[in-house]
């Protein structure tokens, strides 16, 4: 039955050491909080723990993916047949495309292997899907469900079909966090396409707007010109597209204008994503350029690195 | 009366159901004012039984929670113990409020929750949540009479079977 406690004075040290208590793992949960910020210690031991976690993620999905198959068996055949037709259409127009960009591609490889140039880049594709898109609120990352088995690397790209989201930050067994550049501590090397004046877009902590803040003040941005990745930096590949610029305030006594620029990638809705990874291509071989387009060439290479 | 350890497997067996409602995927707009689940669970424990609830139980569910939703670890910990504490202090008067009222005290408690966040938020240098950061603690509070019922059949149905 209930325990005894009679007495005031049982009463009052009981609360005494409640309080105590209270001070005791208040400080516990404030010493991990600053370890964790500052990355002492406190990252390692959470990632090993986040793989034992791992198992839930799957569970809290499940009735997700029951729902949308569910959705997807009810769809008529109408809709299915209408929703084909259109996707073909599109399929037919991107191929269009990609037949120019694969000349174009061959015409870049030849004039880098006139100047001598670095390395080429080819670069893979691989699908994932989000798993969560709210981790935590104000930290600006998400969870994809592809992993360390699939050969996701930290610092590996993320993009959606319309632009830049993101980059891989800590990578789990079959599931990695994303850091999306919305995310106040994130920055990343880009330059506008109209131009190519070079900036570095930084979170605003908000999934609508990033903030060019180095552009200078007589710098020739308008609102509506493209942001793509310039490529420095070494983590994103270049010429990815990222934002639109929407305001340029230009104010006197500043030395910097300020950009603001709206993100392409479906930030907060998009679901599917992929990831972006670098196959190395020895370009600049001084053997004579063969005039036939050889794409057979770099398949094996990327074959072996694809598992 | 029904042993201690089947009591603990109650409890635990709720705080899982919270967790995994926490992690559900919504859409944004719901997400937005996604109750407190733990918390609340863990409010309902701490008014229903005779110290089954204690600090030590509420800084390890919030660790859980920190490890699962990625946040910073010691964040949902310290916010736990903190409602858990409040609630333990309070819980003879808390126990015997008319509904409505506990339902306040239960807005208070989250609101308090929400500010102490909003302290770490800004002692992380981060840029201030926007207005529905504010969402949840009403939700909360809405949820709350309809959870303590359901928690109070839950725990009935228990016993019944615990002991026929």
């Amino acid at each position: 039955m209930v325990k005894a406690r009679t007495g005031t004075g049982a009463r009052f040290s009981g609360q005494a050491a409640l309080t105590a208590r209270l001070m005791l793992y208040s400080l516990l949960a404030i010493v991990l909080m600053a370890m964790d910020h500052r990355g002492r210690y406190v990252p390692k031991v959470r990632s090993v723990l986040e793989n034992a976690v791992e198992p839930v993620y799957h569970v809290v999905e499940w009735p997700v993916r029951a729902l949308r198959n569910l959705s997807g068996q009810f769809q008529t055949r109408r809709s299915l047949r209408h929703e084909n037709e259109s996707l073909r259409q599109e399929l037919l127009a991107q191929q269009a495309d990609l037949q120019r960009l694969d000349t174009l591609t061959e015409e870049n490889r030849r004039l880098r292997a006139l100047f001598e140039g670095a390395e080429m880049l080819r670069f893979e594709y691989r699908f994932a899907e989000l798993v969560r898109v709210d981790l935590d609120p104000f930290s600006h990352k998400v969870l994809i469900d592809r992993g360390s088995v699939d050969g996701v690397v930290p610092g590996q790209a993320v993009i959606d079909g319309n632009g830049v989201m993101g980059q891989i930050e800590d990578v789990h067994l079959h599931f990695s966090q994303v850091r999306l550049i919305s995310d106040p501590n994130h920055a990343l090397p880009v330059q506008i396409n109209r131009t190519g004046l070079r900036s570095v877009a930084y979170g605003s902590g908000e999934t609508g707007a990033l903030n060019l803040p180095n552009v200078p003040l007589e710098a020739d941005v308008r609102e509506g010109d493209l942001v793509v990745t310039s490529g420095l930096g070494d983590r994103f590949p270049g010429g990815y597209p990222v934002a639109r610029v929407i305001r340029v305030l230009r104010e006197d006594g500043e030395t910097f204008a300020r950009v603001l620029a709206e993100p392409l990638a479906a930030l907060d809705r998009g679901r599917e994503v992929l990831l972006i990874s670098a196959v190395e291509e020895a370009a600049g071989q001084p053997e004579p350029v063969p005039l036939e387009p050889d794409a057979q060439q770099p398949e094996p290479e990327a074959e072996a690195s694809n598992p | 009366m029904n042993s201690r350890r089947d009591r603990y497997s109650i409890i635990a067996a709720t705080l899982a159901i919270a967790l995994l409602l926490t992690l559900l995927p919504l859409p944004a707009w719901l997400q937005a004012m996604w109750p407190y689940w733990t918390a609340l669970v863990l409010l309902y424990w701490c008014l229903e039984t005779q110290d089954m609830i204690s600090l030590g139980l509420a800084f390890f569910t919030g660790l859980a929670l920190d490890l699962f939703t990625g946040s910073l670890l010691g964040l949902h910990a310290l916010s736990l113990t903190v409602i858990v504490y409040l609630a333990l202090r309070f819980r003879a008067r808390l126990r015997f409020f008319p509904p409505w009222q506990q339902a306040l005290s239960v807005l208070a408690l989250l609101l308090n929750d929400r500010i102490i966040l909003l302290w770490i938020i800004s002692l992380r240098g981060d840029p201030l949540p926007a207005l529905d950061f504010w969402l949840p603690p009403i939700a909360g509070t809405l949820v709350w009479p309809w959870l303590f019922l359901l928690l109070d059949r839950f725990r009935g149905a228990m016993r019944h079977r615990a002991m026929p």
